[in-house]
């Protein structure tokens, strides 16, 4: 059984974001916890996500599941443009995680940063 | 003594049992959530159920649920063993409380109890038989219907691979679970002499990625063979120079696919990584798309090995996705192979992974027939897994071209 946890933290750039610091595996037993919690964010009135992705080992296809159903929950409009996503940014993924969101194309969708602050500021 | 007349375990007691039992009891009241007794520890007393609700629980596994006028904790007061579950109020509950000592001494002036006890227990026991059986018709109904689902997942697999002249080809697919999200397809472009070969991977394991794996692999392959198209992508394509008839099929198809799965079953977050390949078997012209997947391995007649890198991301999330089409020549004594992640992902029971090394450092694939290099590459992940169980579906088609 991994362990997995999330922080939240709440930030203030140009506009409020929430920083979901992400600690551990993210495979089909662990995507839940996230999927909900951001859900639950959500709801709460956020608007504007990071993923803190430092200190997740292994990420497995449940968990693009998971950001995928984030970023559709974030972005209200659905534009049928093709662009990448104003509401949700990846933060420090490993080189093997970073890895498999290009191999999987994500990229082309999701910012990937490895500097907080300039995470924030790009919302 | 009314409430142990109302309980169906004690009813059948004489009178003056049921009234020297009802002298002997203590009468508790408990909150919710409380465990009465606890598996595995000793116990001496059973309970009758006057007021409220208990879940019997191995575990997190609900056993029972009883309510009033019901009896647990008698087991172990019957044959002095441990307790058998726990038993938790899940609401405020009145119980009743006799001791073993106390039910043994009553029984000992009024005999004619035990046979009312005897009664009761097989009255349980037929019971339970009875619950065993309907389960276990419920459990072979479940197994049936998931043979028939994983025989209707085998025809949306071709029955046969198509043929070309020069050209040996071969598949090989693995379930990990009775049923499968990966899936393989070739066949002919009809009047064109062309043959489409798609490996795909749909996210996810068991029944939820195989009912994906039969939408994926017949859009692909009707979008490919009757050419629909949908509309709003005709502009997007049209204008690309130089792009043969080919990789317009290519781009098209998964243009189509995604953006139909990740418009109409957006919510489901549902992917595939799809290899999607053109092969003209006059020329060894291969035109593809990588949407995500593993790198296909050519493996060149001089011993240089050339992997087709990704050229766009997964299939069905993002509805604008755009995909790009590339193209290799295979020459006469090359051997293209394509697999899935359940092939590198294997592994072993110190949690190594097989990897795409391993493939890339085979040896004398050469000398092999393309169905010999599929049956040493299983053989060399069942041998590198061991005792591991295999955890993901295994798919695998694989080339060769003879030389004209």
């Amino acid at each position: 059984m991994t362990t997995f946890s999330i922080m939240v933290e709440q930030a203030q750039a140009r506009v409020p974001v929430t920083v979901l610091r992400l600690q551990g595996d993210i495979d089909a037993g662990t995507q839940p916890i996230l999927q909900d919690r951001a859900a639950e964010m959500i709801a709460m009135g956020t608007t504007h996500m990071v993923l803190d992705m430092s200190e997740v080992g292994y990420m497995g296809s449940a968990g693009f599941r998971a950001i995928h159903a984030i970023n559709n929950l974030l972005d209200r409009e659905q534009s049928d443009a093709f662009e990448r996503s104003k509401y949700l940014k990846l933060l420090n993924p490993n080189s093997e995680v970073e890895k498999v969101i290009r191999t999987l194309g994500f990229d082309a969708f999701l910012d990937i940063h490895h500097d907080r602050d300039q995470a924030l500021e790009s919302f | 003594m009314e409430a142990l007349h109302a309980c169906g375990f004690l009813a059948g007691m004489p009178d003056e049992l049921l009234q020297a039992l009802a002298a002997r009891c203590r009468v508790l009241t408990v909150g919710p959530d409380r465990a009465v007794v606890t598996q595995g520890e000793a116990g001496s007393t059973m309970y009758v159920i006057i007021g409220g609700e208990v879940r019997v629980h191995d575990g997190e596994v609900t056993l029972a649920r009883l309510g009033e006028g019901e009896v647990f904790g008698e087991m172990a007061v019957l044959d002095a063993e441990v307790r058998s579950a726990t038993v938790t109020t899940t609401s405020d509950a009145t119980l009743l409380e006799l001791e073993r000592d106390s039910l043994f001494d009553a029984l000992a002036t009024h005999p004619g109890g035990f046979q009312a006890i005897l009664h009761a227990v097989l009255q349980r026991e037929r019971g339970i038989v009875h619950d065993v059986k309907t389960r276990t018709e419920q459990v072979l109904a479940y197994e049936k219907e998931l043979e028939i689902g994983r025989r209707i997942q085998a025809g949306f697999l071709p029955d046969a691979l198509p043929t070309a002249e020069h050209w040996q080809i071969a598949s090989c697919f693995e379930a990990a679970r009775e049923v499968a999200g990966d899936f393989y397809d070739a066949f002919e472009l009809p009047g064109s002499g062309r043959l489409a070969l798609v490996l795909g991977d749909v996210c996810d394991k068991g029944v939820g990625a195989a009912l994906f794996m039969t939408l994926f692999r017949s859009l692909i392959r009707a979008a490919s063979l009757y050419g629909f198209v949908d509309p709003r992508i005709d502009a997007d394509t049209a204008g690309r120079a130089g792009a043969s008839r080919e990789q317009d099929t290519l781009v098209n198809t998964l243009v189509t696919t995604n953006r139909y799965i990740a418009t109409t079953h957006a919510s489901s977050s549902m992917f595939a990584s799809v290899f999607f390949g053109i092969l003209d078997p006059a020329s060894g012209r291969l035109d593809y798309v990588n949407a995500g997947h593993e790198a296909p391995i050519v493996f060149r007649s001089d011993g240089e090995c050339l992997t087709l890198e990704v050229t766009g991301g997964v299939v069905g999330l993002f509805a604008a996705a755009p995909y790009r089409a590339a193209h290799v020549m295979l020459q006469p004594g090359d051997m293209l192979l394509a697999f899935t992640d359940g092939v590198n992902e294997a592994k072993n029971a110190a949690g190594d992974q097989f990897s795409e090394q391993r493939l890339l450092e085979l040896e004398n694939v050469r000398a092999l027939t393309p169905d010999e290099l599929l049956q040493h590459i299983l053989g060399q992940v069942r041998a590198f897994r061991g005792e591991a169980p295999q955890s993901d579906d295994i798919s695998m088609l694989a080339l060769k071209f003879l030389g004209v």
